[in-house]
């Protein structure tokens, strides 16, 4: 927990103050998360703001001080799906119109091979983001939070409501279609590079 | 046999290479730094939909209390146009007086006129 419980309890009670410090500690880490969940980082504060104005309405809805990291990650990720659902790319680029460019980089990261310079990251960014707009909103949020925010089973449990045996066959089916996905988009990319040789 | 091998050793190096890129994408999304603009942004539309709301809230009263208002105003109204007046007779009697009517009807002598080349 990055706040008091008592500060979480005064906010709760309406105190703007309090509620002002518990966004200025969370913030940072939100936004984050944000970032790497819908991959736009020019919507990124907008959708943080959304998050953060959801928080200040149902705060008194949360049962204890102590689920608010988990109620916060559920309102990021709430947040995160319906940014995601309107913006609805995906139906734009598959992950079978990932370039073979992108797919190389990709290859040639898990080597360690290359140099991690800012055109680099941009790239990792938009392999990945093309990658994860491949699959479903739901399955892109989940995998994310799992894989990239390393939240464990039991936190995901606690934020979607689920039982952690649920929530394993849920990733795992969004793996497998990730994996797929990647798998069809590297033989892709061999394929392009093999007939230009 | 070697086919199903092969598949498999193919799926978990593509396994391997799924979590490098998302450790990959990890180190290359760092958390952004908020711009000075966040929070004042944030209390302007926690305010405005503190407002929206209130005004909202005060909408749905108002119409709440008209309907009310309307509903008891024309409770009224078709209560006085409708009043019925009530019968003094007994339903016995009324239906006495009913059966009377129809019997007269029914006995009626019934008078015809002489044709006028008879008279």
């Amino acid at each position: 927990m990055l706040v008091e419980f008592e500060l979480i309890k005064r906010a709760q009670k309406g105190d703007g103050a309090a509620f002002n410090q518990l966004v200025l500690a969370y913030r940072k880490r939100i936004l984050g998360t944000i970032a790497r969940l819908i991959g736009h980082p020019e919507d990124v504060e907008d959708v943080g703001q959304e998050v953060f104005l959801r928080l200040y309405f149902s705060l008194d809805q949360l049962r204890s001080a102590e689920v608010f990291e988990p109620w916060l990650y559920r309102l990021t990720s709430n947040a995160a799906y319906d940014y995601l659902r309107k913006r609805r790319r995906r139906m734009e680029s598959r992950m079978a119109d990932l370039s073979e460019q992108q797919v190389v980089m990709a290859d040639a990261l898990a080597s360690e091979k290359v140099d991690r310079d800012e055109g680099q990251r941009r790239r990792i960014r938009e392999a990945v983001d093309s990658m994860l707009d491949g699959v479903s909103e739901e399955d892109r949020v989940l995998l994310t939070l799992k894989e990239v925010e390393g939240l464990s089973l039991k936190e995901l449990g606690t934020i979607y409501h689920v039982k952690e045996n649920a929530l394993k066959v849920r990733l795992f089916r969004a793996r497998q279609r990730v994996l797929k996905a990647f798998a069809t988009a590297r033989k892709h990319a061999v394929g392009a590079s093999g007939s230009r040789q | 046999m070697d086919h199903d091998k092969m598949d498999h050793d193919k799926m978990g190096s593509d396994d391997t290479r799924l979590d490098a890129l998302f450790a990959a994408y990890r180190d290359a999304c760092p958390d952004p730094e908020p711009s000075a603009n966040f929070m004042p942004l944030l209390w302007q539309k926690i305010e405005t939909r503190e407002h929206t709301s209130t005004v909202f809230g005060r909408l749905a009263r108002n119409l709440v209390t008209a309907a009310l208002a309307l509903s008891g105003i024309l409770a009224l109204a078709v209560s006085l146009s409708h009043s019925p007046t009530l019968p003094t007779e007994s339903y016995v009697e009324v239906l006495a007086e009913d059966q009377a009517r129809e019997s007269l009807d029914y006995f009626e002598p019934v008078h015809i006129e002489p044709a006028a080349d008879q008279r």
